[in-house]
């Protein structure tokens, strides 16, 4: 029986070695340790003793080849042996591939989440932030103002890309408003007059949160004018139609508001990507962030068939479909108008049925049947724009219950870790008449709007 | 163990027993007149060692007064520094030096004032007036005969000589300019190589195997002399002192080297055994060898010759040391000389010797030295009382002009560190660049051109990857030892001084196969194993490369730098700047950073290195950067600790356009080197990590995010030009290596960036180094080292957050502070 004499494998990081020396060539007569060829690593060099007697039947390399360790390099057997199974498995022949073994990826480790802000708050925020020093120094160069700045570095730091972001969204103020900025505490707005929007010192003010640029109002005069100082007008109809129902529902009603706020980010990513495709051409209709906020709304609505109804005083009308409400402010005055069957439209419908019945009031073409309260099931007011925080909206009677939306403010949260970081975060009123809901019910279903918000899936 | 000794098993297993031969003690029983008639004396020999007996004890008695009453003959002064006095030790630092010329060195103790002067008056009394005026002209430019000649009332040449050395001594001791050191070294370390006086040490047992350095210098590069190590018997407690035997008794010596070069160490281990190591008494109570010299039975079979002599007599330790030296002539070496002696003044002046009555001090004293030698001289009528009157009131009024004028400040000045702030730092390193420290022809055993390694070499791929970027096998790449190999057999064959040795370092060629080949080409006796002594591997580089000789000596693996902590961190580093640059230390330390082996030999320690002044501190990752900085190691005069990763030994070059050169080119040390170039966030790597980092910017480029990959090289010194360019373009920037991160040059790194480039900054420095813990064995080492995805969770986490990532290191400010709060 043939033997074969391998490549030894000399250490555990050795690959290959080369045959430095064949001392025993084919046909060769060989006795227990001849030594049979040398060879070297990248360390050391080696000879190769025979551990049989017998004649070189093979020899599978040439001197100074390179050869993979366990690999045969020679047969030593009896003359006229048949090898013809070890030639088979000589150079050759592709050595098998050892199968791969899956690789087993070790489970993540609890890792800390990390926030990345993706868009810019709707208004300015106040007080000391804090920067990076090259953050600083690129907000000076660009007098980008960091009032308009999302921070969106660790730990709710402003790094460079923010400023970076700013400028290109025309967050900027010249220096002279910088530095009135800085000794009045005003804020200079968004956007300003000056070149490409920049704000300038005579745009201080402007911005909702000035108190500074109030104070020099003028003085009392020392003596009060006589005469009258009015004018009555009459109210129009609509007006009339506002105070009564107003009044109507405040007095009829057990109404009380419980607030909470959502998580912006998804809505914000949603309305970014819908801006994009229109952008792009590849939508026709704009896609506010109001028409993400009732698509969420009526998915709540859905799941809480109690919030979805009419309170009658003996009875409660319970309503298959949501018919929903829209808080619309018009020259005339508030109007309501509501879209029909909302729960059956997607969110392109959904958005072009608002503007629709929203301009159409603006316009005045608006038909009184979809104003009247009893048309809708629910209705939604939406003040964000305007960057109210907070507020009680009245309910719509004989609806149940109003949801009223807020603004978005960048809100501290805990990432966990100890790690805080700015998130955007929009505020939510829901009022609702006691009489109909439970608090409890209220709050849950308050509290679904919010997740529906935080997760909310739209196909555009 | 070389192939040509056989470990016989029959011969081990054989029955028998340890002989070892009876240890002579006092045996010397000669009288004056015996001596006179054996011509061993002239009586002017004689009486010049009753003068340089009682010179060193007047020198004393002067530092004594000054130290316990502020002045001496009523001229006030203040000594703040040391003053460890030798008072009753006289007859053995004379009789140490007498037998001793300029070619012989001695090495001291902390205790050393006595040896150093004795040696200095016997080489002022032997050397030829015109050369000794040659050396005391040419030394600091003549400032300090200049200012020693201000109390020289005329006479010889020696007696200015005596003004000379006295005054040099005194003002290094007082810390001024034109002490022997410029002051830098002080009452520890006061030493003048022109007369052999090389330094004490304040490190008890310092000397002990830094001596025997110098004993192999003398041997290699065949200089005349020997070498004389003063130890005190509080020394033997020291491990290096140990070492240092050990590697003097080494059999290779006599059956491994070659030729002229076979025998034994010209190295005479003198242990003055004052019988107390500060207060603890060696014989007694805090050792146990009842005699010191009993030790030398330990260490082979000729007990290295020891022998204990009466340090109370003169005449009999030059006695002792004439016997020795004649056997070191003879390369019978080691030799050790026990000498009995007994130091009056307490270990300092601070030391009230509780630990003595007054009895065992006052006998001492009523055989004082110096007394009955006198009263010998007297009575062998070689002097009268009056001439050794005469000779006391000459040496005492020398020395107190001498200390005049050391303590004027007005001729004595210190260096002026406010004014001239950056006087020391200069003297830190020696910044020199040399192509050889011999005029002698390298010992070799071949061209270079048929070395098997060279030949090999020049078969090998010297870039990494071929035309298609392919990488070519592990086996014909020509990796990081090989630039090594390349860069230290050229040396081996252009400076005839240079030697390399450390464990495994001949026939194995170095653990790790750098120094496969040098076997082959270099005789013995500059490439060697040494004993597993750490301590004496760097010790004796140190006395080697302090007699003027280059050296490489090896630390297998980095963790073992504990083992030489003394040698690596309070000598090698100190000696150039503490001789005030007269001293040159190049001395390279290859160290290797290991892996795969756990927490005792995984570890990277350069930041320890890093963190002692005086030291230079590399650590390449390419075969190029390896070849170039070995080159410039070797090219220079200063200590280089040299650390190379185990990782990546086998590693091609894949930077290096063109590949390694295969001529010689230097890579000074200092200069970082970028990588990869790249816009969005700078890493900064130190050794194998480069590697790491490299992956990591690649993760990083998927991301969108251009990583800029700077390689630091070196760590002491460090040019951070390029790193600053880097942050003013990036704003961010990453520092990562192997090192634990507590406490790690990265964080030191880390610091100086956020303070040169603040203003560029986007967000902190990110220090990522190990984790503070043992390294856990190699199957968990991705948990412990920087991976390249830490790096990625690290930007993510504390730089700038990137949209839908989720990192799995957990590398937040929260998390580091939490673990710090654990201290892991």
């Amino acid at each position: 029986m043939a033997s074969v004499v391998i490549m030894p494998k000399q250490g555990q990081s050795v690959e290959s070695c080369i045959l430095t020396e064949i001392r025993k060539n084919k046909g060769d007569k060989v006795a227990v340790g001849d030594i049979l060829f040398a060879y070297e690593t990248d360390k050391a060099s080696f000879e190769e003793e025979s551990k049989v007697e017998g004649t070189v039947l093979a020899v599978f390399y040439n001197e100074g080849d390179e050869i993979p360790v366990l690999e045969n390099v020679m047969v030593i057997g009896q003359e006229g042996e048949n090898i013809d199974d070890l030639l088979a498995g000589a150079p050759a022949a592709e050595a098998p591939a050892a199968a791969a073994a899956p690789e087993v990826k070790a489970a993540a480790v609890q890792a800390p989440e990390i926030t990345v802000h993706e868009s810019a708050p709707a208004v300015a925020v106040e007080g000391k932030r804090a920067i990076s020093p090259r953050a600083k120094a690129l907000a000076q160069k660009l007098n980008v103002n960091l009032a308009y700045v999302v921070a969106t570095g660790p730990e709710g730091r402003i790094i460079e890309r923010d400023i970076e972001a700013a400028a290109a969204a025309g967050a900027r103020q010249t220096p002279l408003a910088a530095k009135v900025a800085a000794e009045t505490g005003a804020i200079a707005p968004a956007a300003g007059s000056g070149l490409a929007g920049m704000a300038r010192a005579c745009d201080l003010g402007k911005a909702a949160a000035a108190p500074a640029a109030a104070a020099p109002a003028a003085k009392g005069k020392d003596v009060l004018e006589s005469g009258d100082d009015f004018e009555v007008r009459k109210l129009s109809n609509i007006r009339k139609v506002i105070a009564k129902s107003m009044q109507a529902s405040l007095q009829n009603s057990a109404q009380l508001t419980h607030h909470l706020s959502a998580d912006a980010r998804r809505i914000q990513a949603l309305r970014k990507q819908a801006k994009k495709l229109l952008e792009e051409g590849k939508l026709d209709v704009n896609i506010t962030l109001n028409d993400f906020i009732c698509m969420a709304v009526i998915r709540a609505l859905k799941k809480f068939p109690n919030v979805n109804t009419h309170f009658l005083g003996d009875s409660i009308k319970y309503f298959n479909k949501v018919h929903l409400g829209l808080a619309v402010d018009t020259e005339r005055g508030l109007m309501v108008p509501c879209v029909k069957n909302a729960d059956d439209l997607s969110i392109t419908g959904l958005s072009r049925q608002l503007k629709a019945v929203a301009d159409a009031c603006k316009k005045g073409s608006i038909s009184p049947d979809i104003l009247s309260p009893e048309a809708a099931t629910f209705t939604v007011s939406n003040l964000g724009n305007y960057g109210v925080e907070i507020f009680t909206p009245i309910i719509n009677l004989p609806q149940s219950a109003i949801l009223g939306v807020n603004t978005i403010v960048p809100r501290p949260k805990d990432l966990g870790g100890g790690v805080y970081a700015f998130v955007p975060h929009i505020g939510l009123s829901l009022t609702y008449d006691h009489r109909s809901i439970d608090g409890g019910e209220a709050t849950r279903f308050l509290k679904q709007i919010a997740t529906e918000i935080e997760t909310l899936e739209v196909e555009f | 163990m070389p192939k040509s000794q056989f470990a016989d098993p029959d011969f081990l297993r054989k029955p028998g027993e340890v002989k070892i031969a009876p240890i002579p003690v006092n045996q010397y029983n000669k009288t004056i007149k015996d001596e006179l008639k054996e011509k061993n004396f002239t009586k002017d020999d004689l009486k010049h060692i009753y003068r340089d007996m009682f010179t060193i004890r007047e020198f004393e008695t002067m530092l004594n007064l000054v130290k316990t009453t502020g002045g001496y003959n009523g001229v006030e002064y203040n000594n703040p520094g040391p003053a460890h006095l030798s008072m009753g030790q006289e007859a053995a630092a004379v009789g140490m030096a007498y037998n001793l010329t300029t070619d012989d060195f001695i090495f001291g103790s902390h205790r050393s004032h006595g040896e150093i002067l004795a040696k200095g008056l016997r080489s002022i009394e032997i050397l030829p007036d015109k050369e000794l005026k040659k050396i005391m002209e040419e030394f600091w430019g003549g400032k300090t005969l200049e200012v020693a000649k201000k109390g020289f009332k005329g006479g010889s040449v020696k007696d200015l000589g005596m003004h000379f050395l006295l005054y040099g001594a005194m003002a290094e001791i007082f810390a001024r300019t034109t002490g022997f050191n410029k002051g830098l070294g002080g009452s520890m370390h006061t030493f003048f190589t022109p007369f052999g006086i090389y330094p004490n040490n304040a490190i008890v047992g310092g000397s002990g195997s830094i001596a025997v350095g110098a004993a192999l210098y003398k041997k290699v590069n065949r200089k005349k002399g020997i070498v004389v190590a003063n130890l005190g018997d509080g020394a033997l407690g020291r491990g290096p002192v140990m070492e240092g035997m050990t590697f003097a008794s080494m059999d290779q010596f006599t059956q491994l080297w070659e030729g002229d070069m076979k025998g034994g160490l010209p190295i005479l281990f003198s242990i003055m055994d004052n019988q107390y190591a500060m207060g603890g008494q060696t014989r007694g109570e805090t050792e146990g060898y009842n005699f010191a010299a009993r030790i030398g039975a330990g260490f082979n079979p000729d007990s290295m010759h020891a022998e204990r002599v009466d340090g109370y007599n003169p005449l009999a330790v030059i006695d002792g040391f004439r016997r020795k030296m004649a056997l070191l002539a003879e390369k019978k070496g080691p030799a050790l000389l026990d000498i009995v002696t007994y130091r009056y003044a307490g270990h300092s002046p601070s030391d009230s010797s509780t630990y003595r009555t007054p009895e065992e001090i006052k006998a001492w004293e009523a055989i004082d030295c110096i007394k009955c030698f006198g009263e010998k001289l007297v009575e062998a009528k070689v002097a009268t009382e009056k001439e050794l009157e005469e000779i006391r009131e000459h040496q005492k009024s020398i020395i107190f002009e001498m200390y005049k004028l050391a303590i004027d400040l007005e001729v004595s000045p210190r260096m002026d560190l406010v004014k001239e702030s950056e006087l020391l730092g200069d003297m830190m390193f020696s910044n020199a660049s040399v192509d050889s420290l011999s005029d002698a022809k390298p010992d070799v055993n071949m061209p270079m051109e048929e070395n098997p390694r060279v030949k090999q070499l020049a078969t090998k791929e010297r870039f990494a990857f071929d035309a298609n970027g392919k990488p070519f096998s592990a086996i014909k790449t020509f990796g990081i030892r090989d630039g090594l190999f390349e860069a230290i057999i050229d040396r081996f064959y252009k400076d005839a001084s240079l030697i390399a040795y450390g464990e495994e370092n001949r026939d194995w060629g170095g653990a790790f196969a750098v120094y496969r080949g040098l076997t082959e080409a270099l005789p013995y006796h500059r490439l060697f194993n040494s004993p597993i002594s750490e301590a004496a591997i760097i010790g004796t580089a140190i006395g080697y490369a302090m007699c003027g000789g280059r050296v490489i000596p090896e630390i297998m693996y980095c963790d073992f730098l504990g083992c030489c902590g003394d040698e690596v961190f309070n000598q090698l580093p100190k000696w150039q700047a503490m001789s005030g640059n007269i001293l040159k230390m190049p001395v390279v330390v290859r160290v290797s950073v290991g892996s795969k082996y756990g927490a005792q030999h995984s570890q990277d320690w350069t930041s320890l290195c890093t963190h002692i002044p005086g030291l230079k501190v590399v650590f390449p990752a390419t075969p190029y950067d390896a070849k170039g900085l070995m080159n410039a190691a070797l090219q220079g005069t200063d200590p280089v600790i040299f650390f190379e990763s185990q990782r990546i030994y086998g590693q091609g070059e894949e930077f290096h356009k063109g590949g390694v050169p295969k001529e010689y080119y230097e890579i000074p040390i200092g200069e970082p080197d970028v990588k990869k170039e790249g816009k969005d966030v700078t890493i900064l790597s130190i050794g194998a990590t480069l590697y790491r980092a490299m992956k990591a910017a690649k993760l990083f480029e998927e991301k969108g995010i251009s990583a800029e990959v700077i390689d630091a090289r070196s760590l002491v010194p460090f040019n951070y030009d390029k790193v600053i360019e880097s942050v003013k373009k990036t704003g961010k920037i990453i520092i990562a290596a192997d090192a634990s991160a507590r406490g790690s040059f990265l964080n030191d790194l880390a610091a100086n960036i956020a303070s040169f480039c603040f203003d560029y900054l986007d967000a902190a420095p990110v220090v990522l180094g190990s984790r503070n813990w043992i390294t856990p064995c190699h199957e968990l080492e991705e948990a412990f080292f920087p991976q390249p995805s830490w790096f990625v969770d690290a930007y993510h986490e504390r730089i700038a957050p990137i949209a839908g990532y989720t990192p799995t290191a957990n590398l937040t400010n929260a998390e580091l502070q939490a673990r710090a709060k654990k201290g892991i």
